[in-house]
């Protein structure tokens, strides 16, 4: 758990994952196979057992990370007496120009449902602009552009829910 | 019953509710500062969302965010713990009107139990024993000076609000008073922003014990005995146990019986924690708190009961799991509440934990968030484990705990553990003979003596003590 769940205990985050056990080659056939599978099927994950190996197939969100664990799923979170567990680094750290979210809550890309969004990829951004709005406890938040800039890229998705510190767009 | 709960706290109690919650079957989400991203609580929840930054004022302080971490996650209710939120009536009222379940009283005792003049008052009505005092605010001078009179020097100046040992000065005499309340009202304003103050008679040599209550919506209310909290540093308690060794059977149950009859009086609903002074036979009420407390432990020690679970299954509207005469006091548990503090200054010591072991076996019991290669951040409280230890009788606790205190490894940080070591071989201690003021006198002792005698720290010479004969 103290790898995966860096990611995968937080509802904000979505991925594609693939989980396997120690020593067991990765068949990317297999793999290709499943998620041609998963989108023929409409499923959101697939898992596979075979002795001691388990191949799990998931999707959805917007970014489709594949990550391969190098450890057992089973794995215990570390705890009394062992030895200190790998920093759980986040799956890579912020890119330059990330705009952290000031707070949690709710993100919305555009000022109502079925409105052109604030911001796309490839727009020039003013200092103050309005990026997206953040709901929380009812009352929606503007969040500003720290910066000028053109956006890069979008990390979140419209009406997912957003974490304090998660990036929320890269400005460049 | 509760699917999903959110707890609105971290460390070990953090970590205790969601013990609770998995035996339970409910799914836990764990709120975060970004200075706790890797805490245990985090790790083990099934899910997790960081509130804001490490400042608590920010993040678990924060009830917007705790809102809308609820709004993104959807749980069915919220448990704060103890300490941050958990006596915060208006985080209650607005969790409820959010459709959550708070996991704790009606805002409406929070708020009667949180004043502590209003506190005060109806407990009295209730027919619960009250030191002698003001019974209401004192504004001015002249009134204080007739008041004291009555009640008799030394006078203890409280504020209304007041809470940690702020806000509180000793009037020995006449004379001192007027400077007790000017200092006092200072206090009070800074630290609460409410310089209202009451005035009481000072116990110049109590012992504090509280009675644990539990109370379910349908008026079946029960007491668990009481623990004795008698040690305590600066106001802050470092170790309890349960039961007190002051009281026999018959003051037990008399104190226990008078305690479920007001709280069935005042229609209280969860768990509480009625606390008193105790001195020379008679019990004089201090406050109640509407919440679960750091030492719930030695009462879950010698009744088997897990009250978190009870005060779960209470909040989601269920009958209490038994009656009182299904209560059952077995044997003796103590516990140690150990800081990252340094056991002389009792400075605290942030850092990161290079190894840790923590003692097992029979009757021992460690509620910890801790894990070696966790820092402990230095925003937050210094404890940071409890080591909770029951034996059939107190003897056979007392030599456990020690045994267990030797175990106990900690390193990276100073800890408090050399002074439970020191303090558990003490004779006073050992022979149950000790009131609020002992703890504070054996320190200023310890000081004087090494002063004089140039001795080393007790954490050296405990240190090699816990070694095996050389």
């Amino acid at each position: 758990m103290a790898d995966n769940d860096t990611a995968g205990n937080k509802p904000a985050v979505k991925k594609m994952a693939v989980t396997k056990a120690l020593k067991f080659d990765v068949d990317s056939d297999l793999i290709r196979r499943l998620a041609a599978l998963l989108e023929e099927t409409g499923l959101s994950e697939i898992e596979l057992g075979d002795g001691d190996h388990r191949l799990r197939v998931a999707r959805g969100g917007v970014r489709d990370i594949i990550q391969v664990e190098t450890t057992p799923p089973s794995a215990p979170p570390p705890g009394v007496g062992e030895t200190a567990p790998a920093a759980p680094a986040a799956p890579g750290a912020p890119p330059p120009g990330a705009v952290p979210s000031p707070m949690v809550g709710t993100v919305y890309l555009a000022p109502e449902p079925n409105a052109a969004p604030f911001v796309s990829v490839g727009d020039k951004v003013a200092k103050d602009d309005i990026l997206f709005v953040i709901e929380a406890m009812k009352v929606m938040n503007p969040i500003r552009s720290p910066r000028a800039g053109t956006v890069l890229e979008i990390m979140v998705e419209n009406g997912g829910p957003v974490e304090f510190g998660e990036t929320l767009l890269v400005i460049g | 019953m509760f699917d999903k709960v959110l707890i609105a706290n971290r460390g070990e109690i953090a970590l205790r509710i969601h013990r609770a919650c998995r035996e339970m079957g409910i799914s836990t989400v764990a709120v975060h500062s970004t200075a706790d991203a890797d805490a245990m609580h985090v790790r083990l929840a099934d899910e997790s969302v960081c509130i804001g930054p490490p400042p608590a004022r920010q993040s678990y302080l924060n009830i917007p965010a705790i809102i809308a971490a609820c709004e993104i996650t959807n749980p069915d209710a919220i448990h704060p713990g103890y300490g941050f939120l958990a006596e915060n009536a208006s985080f209650a009222q607005i969790v409820e009107e959010h459709g959550y379940v708070f996991i704790g009283p009606t805002p409406e005792h929070m708020r009667l139990m949180g004043d502590k003049i209003s506190a005060k008052k109806t407990m009295k009505a209730q027919g619960i024993p009250v030191t002698p005092g003001s019974d209401g605010p004192v504004e001015d001078g002249k009134t204080a000076l007739r008041l004291a009179a009555e009640i008799g020097y030394p006078v203890l100046v409280k504020a209304s609000a007041g809470g940690g040992g702020k806000g509180l000065k000793v009037a020995p005499d006449r004379d001192s008073l007027a400077e007790a309340m000017a200092l006092a009202r200072a206090e009070a304003r800074a630290a609460f922003g409410d310089d209202t103050l009451y005035l009481e008679k000072f116990l110049t040599a109590p012992r504090h014990i509280e009675i644990q209550v539990l109370a379910d919506e349908h008026g079946n209310v029960i007491h668990l005995g009481e623990r004795d909290c008698s040690l305590q540093r600066r106001h802050q308690k470092i170790l309890e146990e349960a039961p007190a060794a002051a009281l026999n059977d018959d003051q037990r149950s008399a104190l226990g019986n008078t305690v479920v009859e007001a709280i069935r009086g005042l229609g209280y609903r969860g768990l509480g924690t009625v606390e008193f002074l105790y001195e020379d036979g008679d019990f004089h009420f201090i406050e109640m708190n509407t919440r679960l407390q750091v030492e719930h432990t030695v009462t879950e020690m010698i009744t088997g009961i897990d009250l978190v679970r009870e005060q779960i299954r209470v909040a989601a509207g269920a009958p209490l799991s038994f009656t009182q005469s299904e209560i059952r006091f077995q044997g003796h548990a103590i516990e140690c509440r150990i800081n990252a503090e340094n056991p002389e200054t009792m400075m605290p010591s942030p850092g990161t934990i290079t190894s840790y072991h923590a003692p097992g076996g029979l009757g021992v019991r460690v509620d910890s968030a801790l894990y070696a290669g966790y820092t402990i951040p230095a925003t937050y409280d210094s404890m940071i484990a409890k080591l909770i230890v029951h034996g059939a009788n107190r003897n056979e606790c007392l030599m456990r705990l020690r045994r267990a205190l030797e175990e106990f490894v900690i390193e990276g940080v100073d800890t408090t553990i050399p002074l439970h070591r020191r303090l558990i071989a003490e004779p006073d201690f050992v022979n149950g003979v000790y009131d609020v003021t002992w703890l504070e006198k054996f320190l200023g002792n310890l000081k004087q003596l090494r002063i004089r005698a140039a001795l080393p720290p007790v954490s050296l010479i405990l240190g090699s003590a816990a070694l095996p004969d050389r």
